[in-house]
């Protein structure tokens, strides 16, 4: 891999589908780019995703491509493994501290071999299968990571030694340091996208500590055909549910745990999943629970008309508690809005939460970008230049800036990349030929 | 059925506390999280929509805002903060209001130069009582303190038990009346409404036990889903204080007003009630200040007087009895006024026009409900006895 150079056009942080976007539309006009991800691979959250919606096209079979060009791109340059700690004003651009996690592996000399993972004695839950499946210590992140290197996970190795002796190009060093590495760029974009809103303020729904109590990023895993069961089974026991509820707004639009904001996908992955469950399972019955159905975008109301059709059943009433009983099954208790507000308690195999999305990253001691009251970043211009933070020169895209779905944030990572090809142009960031060519 | 809209309902209730009307979006968290909402009890989520309609005839005819103990679980998880508890809280005020046909609770609950007004004026008619016989010659109250009632506390001279005792009965006779009144008027409104409990008199006379049940234990409240026990104990503990007082102020009057130091066993009900008045109004006004609990979050100046008076009761009771212990004559007959300008007061003005409706009212909402449920269920038999029966 090659080093860190001292210059760069642009820098952008975070390597998911939006980051990717914005450093390819940076990179084809011409300007170099530094992609940086927290993660051993690029792709973020939409490469562990099964179907988009409302095209059903396969997640990560548009997601890879992009992957390839960007980590291929002759004007790219991507950093996996890495985070940025500090970017600061210098001049007319800003200089940036990016910490080189210690990967304990070479990533020059490592060829993606998997003999490493394949000797591993170690079982890790594995953070890409939200869990529910297993990594070893040592580890390609997913079949599909760019790159496919090994990262070796220090908190749980034992240090045997076994991968070691079987690596075939030597590549794995155990007293590998992390590496702080300065750089120098005329504009950052933040992509770093999103989390799933914790469960833990909301002890009413299990606060995680039921087994059939599933988050929908598991539920993207299981549907997914290189997912962790390869099908869809249930946790708890590894049978076929037959009996499937999502309950909606689970941690959004919900002043009791301080998110009052809609997710705005939740109402949409939600009809997705359940429209796939019922072509996966046979006679499955799945029953969505809602305050209101919000499908926005284009072709997402006959999406929904088309999910109801094929048997989906859609529910006003927001669910209010969520118990286990016996079987590891799952009982949620609902007023039946539209049924004269009668008070039912219904008994599920399987229960998932529509969870909503918080941002993953805060710029907070990093970048002097102000949060908006969301936690999101704070975009002053939010009608006219949607991309602008309150730091001229830092662009913001994707759900880094609120929530939003994949079209949303891919076109949002356009607007950034023309915004800071705007403002490169505009300092002459690009053009500085002693800059440049002291960079080369 | 027609019914007429009343557009401004959410703002009248504003005047009664509860002020988060419009927050709600419906979303029936409330309702399925309280657990005391089950069959065809359902509230808050459908009594709040009423008050965002304008329903106020409906509203009446629904016991459900006495069905609720305030435990607060849906206020705490309410994702629009609409404070449902609360909102059935200040419902139940803007109720007794209806219930009151003087309409003195409404000026109660909306004034609070009403509330004080009325609280004073009955206190100076007390006093009046212990003034004005005098002035017209009759050995009562001040002026009887002459001779040896100068010496000793001679209460039976300053006010003999026989007088005050009738006085009392007349004030529970009064009360009782007032009382029966609302709950009659109460029982007329959910009667006329769409989900009127229907079940023939066995079934109504079947379910009478309820009435006392619910009336002495409030058991509804322990139903809730979290842990209730603590704010029952207490309520339980503070009624059964007042209660006692209550019975040996208006039926034991004879035996526990002594003079002197000397000693009956009332006495020893009366410290019951009276340690149990003072712990437990000292240990409701910390938690209003508090504010930990999501019942005492919002406190309604009816809330804070109710304490303050019974506290100021219960405290010019005990100087009372240590005055007379230590034979002061003017301290204790100064401190028998003045227990009495606090207390009737509260009995005239908070029993039938306040808070305390809800000693009657809440049982009798309990066993509206019981016999609608038990006719409910009775319909269901009689229509499929052989399911029944299987």
């Amino acid at each position: 891999m090659a080093d860190i150079r001292t210059r760069y056009d642009a820098l952008v942080i975070g390597g998911g589908i939006t980051g990717m976007q914005a450093a390819l539309d940076l990179g084809e006009q011409g300007y170099d780019v530094l992609l940086i991800e927290k993660y051993a691979s690029i792709g973020g959250i939409m490469v562990g995703l099964n179907k988009v919606f409302p095209t059903l096209d396969c997640s990560s079979c548009i997601c890879t491509p992009r992957m390839a060009e960007s980590s291929h791109h002759a004007h790219i340059q991507v950093q996996t493994w890495a985070e940025v700690r500090q970017v600061e004003p210098e001049g007319d651009g800003f200089v940036a501290r990016i910490e080189r996690k210690a990967r304990y592996v070479d990533e020059d000399t490592c060829i993606g071999c998997s003999k490493c993972e394949l000797v591993c004695p170690v079982d890790v839950p594995h953070e890409f299968d939200q869990c529910l499946g297993a990594r070893r210590a040592i580890y390609i992140p997913h079949g599909n990571a760019i790159p496919q290197k090994a990262v070796l996970d220090v908190e749980h190795c034992i240090f045997c030694g076994k991968c070691e002796k079987v690596c075939p190009t030597e590549c794995i060093v155990f007293d590998q340091e992390p590496e702080m590495v300065e750089t120098r760029v005329g504009a950052v974009i933040v992509a770093t996208g999103l989390d799933i809103t914790p469960m833990g303020k909301k002890p009413e729904y299990g606060g995680g500590r039921f087994l059939n109590v599933m988050n929908p990023l598991a539920m993207e895993r299981v549907q997914s055909s290189n997912g962790p069961y390869g099908r869809v089974l249930r946790p708890s026991d590894g049978k076929i549910p037959r009996k499937i509820a999502y309950v909606q707004c689970a941690g959004s639009r919900d002043r009791s745990i301080g998110i009052p904001y809609c997710s705005r996908v939740c109402c949409m992955y939600a009809l997705k999943q359940a429209l796939l469950l019922r072509h996966y399972i046979h006679d499955v019955e799945v029953t969505l629970y809602h305050m209101d159905i919000r499908a926005f975008g284009k072709g997402y109301e006959q999406f929904y008309r088309r999910t109801m059709n094929e048997g989906v059943r859609v529910i006003k009433g927001k669910v209010a508690t969520i118990n286990e009983v016996e079987n590891n099954d799952v009982v949620v208790r609902v007023e039946l809005l539209d049924e004269g507000g009668r008070v039912e308690e219904h008994r599920y195999d399987l229960v998932v939460l529509a969870q909503g999305l918080v941002p993953a990253w805060h710029a907070h001691g990093v970048v002097a970008c102000a949060e908006a009251d969301d936690g999101f970043m704070a975009t002053p211009e939010a009608k006219i230049n949607p991309s602008y933070t309150t730091l001229v020169g830092v662009y913001v895209a994707g759900v880094a800036a609120g929530p939003k779905d994949i079209p949303d944030a891919i076109v949002e990572a356009g607007e950034a990349a023309m915004a800071a090809a705007g403002r490169l142009q505009r300092i002459g960031w690009h053009r500085a030929p002693a800059a440049a060519a002291a960079a080369h | 059925m027609s019914y007429r809209l009343n557009p401004g309902l959410s703002e009248e209730l504003a005047e009664f506390g509860g002020s988060t009307v419009n927050k709600c979006f419906n979303c029936g968290n409330c309702t399925a999280v309280c657990a005391l909402s089950e069959g065809d009890t359902v509230f808050p989520r459908k009594i709040i929509r009423y008050l965002q309609l304008g329903l106020d005839r409906r509203i009446e005819e629904s016991p459900e805002p006495w069905m609720c103990y305030y435990c607060g679980t849906c206020s705490e998880t309410c994702p629009r903060e609409a404070h449902p508890g609360e909102l059935m809280m200040s419902l139940r005020r803007w109720l007794m209001t209806r219930y009151d046909v003087t309409g003195l609770a409404r000026r109660l609950y909306t004034s609070t130069r009403w509330e004080v007004g009325m609280l004073v004026g009955v206190a100076l008619i007390v006093l009046a009582l212990f003034v004005v016989p005098g002035l017209l010659g009759a050995p009562f109250g001040f002026s009887a303190v002459q001779g040896d009632a100068l010496e000793h506390v001679r209460l039976d001279l300053f006010a003999p038990k026989d007088v005050i005792h009738i006085g009392d009965l007349i004030l529970a006779f009064g009360l009782l009346v007032m009382l029966g009144l609302a709950a009659f008027r109460m029982m007329r409104f959910v009667m006329r409404g769409e989900h009127a409990p229907q079940a023939p008199l066995a079934v109504w006379l079947q379910q009478l036990p309820q009435l006392l049940i619910h009336g002495v234990t409030q058991k509804r409240w322990l139903a809730c889903d979290r842990d209730t026990r603590g704010p029952w104990l207490r309520h339980f503990l503070l009624v059964s204080g007042y209660a006692t007082m209550f019975l040996l102020v208006v039926a034991f009057l004879p035996w526990f007003q002594r003079d002197g130091a000397d000693f009956h066993w009332t006495a020893l009900f009366g410290y019951y009630g009276t340690v149990a008045l003072m712990a437990l109004t000292v240990i409701a006004i910390r938690g209003r200040l508090k504010k930990a609990d999501p019942y005492h979050a919002f406190s309604h100046v009816t809330d804070w007087l109710f304490l303050i008076l019974l506290f100021l009761t219960a405290l010019s009771g005990i100087l009372l009895h240590v005055f007379r212990l230590f034979d002061l004559p003017w301290p204790t007959y100064v401190a028998y006024v003045a227990h009495l300008m606090i207390a009737v007061p509260m009995l005239v003005v908070e029993v039938p026009f306040g808070k305390w409706q809800h000693l009657v009212l809440r049982p009798v909402a309990a066993y509206l409900v019981a016999v609608r449920e038990a006719g409910a269920r009775a319909r269901v038999e009689a229509a499929a006895p052989q399911a029944v029966a299987a």
